[in-house]
């Protein structure tokens, strides 16, 4: 329940809550990503993303503001300063270095990191960790760490960061926004 | 049940003939862009010889803007990519919220 | 597809009757309006006139054509912003070939089908009008593989939740 409320208002709850955060000292919002080498070559699918300021900038200059998905996605990388992300799936498991990933997790224990929601699910061994670095009650870092034994993503977005525009992206991107508050 | 859908879908999607004539009204465009082309090609030809020089000059340009392009083109689906990634690793988040124990009573008691 | 490249137009005729259901189909269903589909037809034929020195097999000119086809449906979707709350009597009137399956179930569908955004749109086409498999429809529209199945995955659970009349929340696993 707490979870629930933590995520559906994230961006309120964070701004009440963290009155008290006056750590100036919290790390930078970028992680430091294993380099994952000979990784793609073993993987069935990978995505290798690493979009720093000046290719964001230079991305959002190819957005076509009359377009429904190019807009939200301008909308949503506001004040952003760069998006890295490594996803690769695999034909077996744990064929990828469970260490390694463990080890980008570590890194969200630093000064300023919010667990944001944690999932275990025992059926799928789905683990999914969101955090976001809060700054003087603002979100200056977000990482999401998913993994199930044949797969595993890292998303690391540095700057400022809109988790409500971030997450009604899947309406956007031609991918019908699924009504998840209908009940029979 | 899937695979019926799907077989459903595929039949509601079949392929549908244009009006008839079709054939005949796509040659007839191609006819007329033939002909508009051989005019304007007379009319520019005098213009091309001196056009030529400057071209030359600025075709380095022009590949540098290609080049330009291809890049920006390339850092834009990959930025989409990563924001559709991104939305789906948050789905996955919020649907598993939402699986949770379901609201509490309205009966003012704390959570 | 020699003889065309020759310049014989009886050849680019006969390749114009051998491709021109898919090219129409294709831009009907992204369109949903008969006359549109039939002009962006058209043109996709001129431009293939005009680029015919370019393609070198059948597959090449197939591949060629649904990627012409579909990107410029897209285009001038995104163009005309036409895709939300657009009528759907067009979608309607598609269906027009007797079929000894549901006539209605079907109608609906490819009603629901034409109401999806652009992309989502076009990978449905691709996959279930032109039974191409993931790998070819990213080619097509230069997506990647996971957006495609991406697409798939959640258009089919709405389509299907939507035909069936059912929450969706009730589809995720």
């Amino acid at each position: 329940m707490i979870m629930r409320a933590l995520f559906r208002h994230s961006m309120l709850v964070l701004v009440g809550t963290l009155s008290f955060c006056t750590n100036t000292f919290a790390a930078d919002g970028q992680l430091k990503i294993p380099e994952f080498a000979g990784l793609a070559d073993k993987a069935a699918e990978s995505v290798i993303i690493t979009l720093d300021p000046s290719l964001l900038r230079l991305a959002a200059r190819f957005l076509d503001p009359s377009d429904p998905e190019d807009a939200a996605a301008r909308a949503a990388i506001a004040g952003i300063k760069g998006i890295y992300v490594r996803s690769y799936k695999f034909d077996q498991d744990f064929a990828y270095p469970k260490a390694d990933v463990d080890m980008v997790r570590k890194q969200l224990g630093a000064p300023g990191w919010q667990q944001l929601v944690q999932v275990r699910t025992r059926a799928e061994q789905q683990n999914v960790d969101i955090y976001l670095l809060v700054e003087q009650e603002r979100a200056n870092g977000l990482a999401i760490i998913a993994s199930k034994p044949r797969e595993f993503t890292i998303v690391n977005i540095v700057g400022s960061i809109d988790m409500k525009k971030l997450h009604e992206l899947e309406g956007q991107f031609g991918i019908p926004k699924l009504d998840l508050e209908d009940k029979k | 049940m899937s695979k019926d859908f799907e077989q459903q879908l595929h039949e509601a999607l079949r392929p549908v003939d244009p009006e008839e004539g079709f054939e005949q009204r796509v040659l007839a465009r191609i006819v007329q862009e033939r002909s508009s082309t051989r005019r304007k090609v007379t009319r520019w030809a005098s213009v091309a010889l001196a056009a030529s020089v400057v071209f030359a000059a600025v075709l380095g340009t022009h590949e540098w803007q290609l080049r330009r392009e291809q890049e920006g083109l390339e850092a834009r689906k990959q930025l989409l990519e990563a924001l559709r990634l991104t939305g789906e690793k948050l789905d996955v988040a919020y649907q598993a919220v939402n699986r949770e124990a379901p609201e509490p009573a309205d009966d003012g008691s704390g959570a | 597809m020699t003889r065309a490249r020759a310049g014989e137009s009886s050849a680019f005729a006969a390749l114009v009757r051998r491709y021109q259901r898919t090219v129409y189909s294709i831009a009907l269903r992204m369109l949903s309006d008969r006359h549109r589909a039939e002009d962006l037809a058209q043109e996709v034929f001129l431009q293939l006139y005009r680029t015919l020195d370019g393609i070198d097999s059948d597959t090449h000119l197939a591949f060629w054509l649904r990627k012409v086809a579909v990107n410029r449906a897209i285009d001038r979707m995104r163009m005309e912003s036409r895709h939300d709350n657009e009528p759907l009597t067009e979608a309607v009137a598609v269906a027009d070939e007797p079929t000894e399956d549901d006539p209605l179930l079907h109608k609906r569908m490819a009603d629901l089908v034409a109401q999806l955004p652009p992309a989502a749109r076009a990978v449905v086409v691709l996959r279930y009008q032109e039974d191409l498999d993931p790998t070819d429809i990213a080619s097509t529209l230069d997506m990647s593989i996971n957006t495609v199945k991406s697409h798939l995955k959640r258009s089919l659970t709405l389509l299907r939740a939507r035909v069936q009349g059912t929450a969706i929340v009730e589809d995720i696993r």
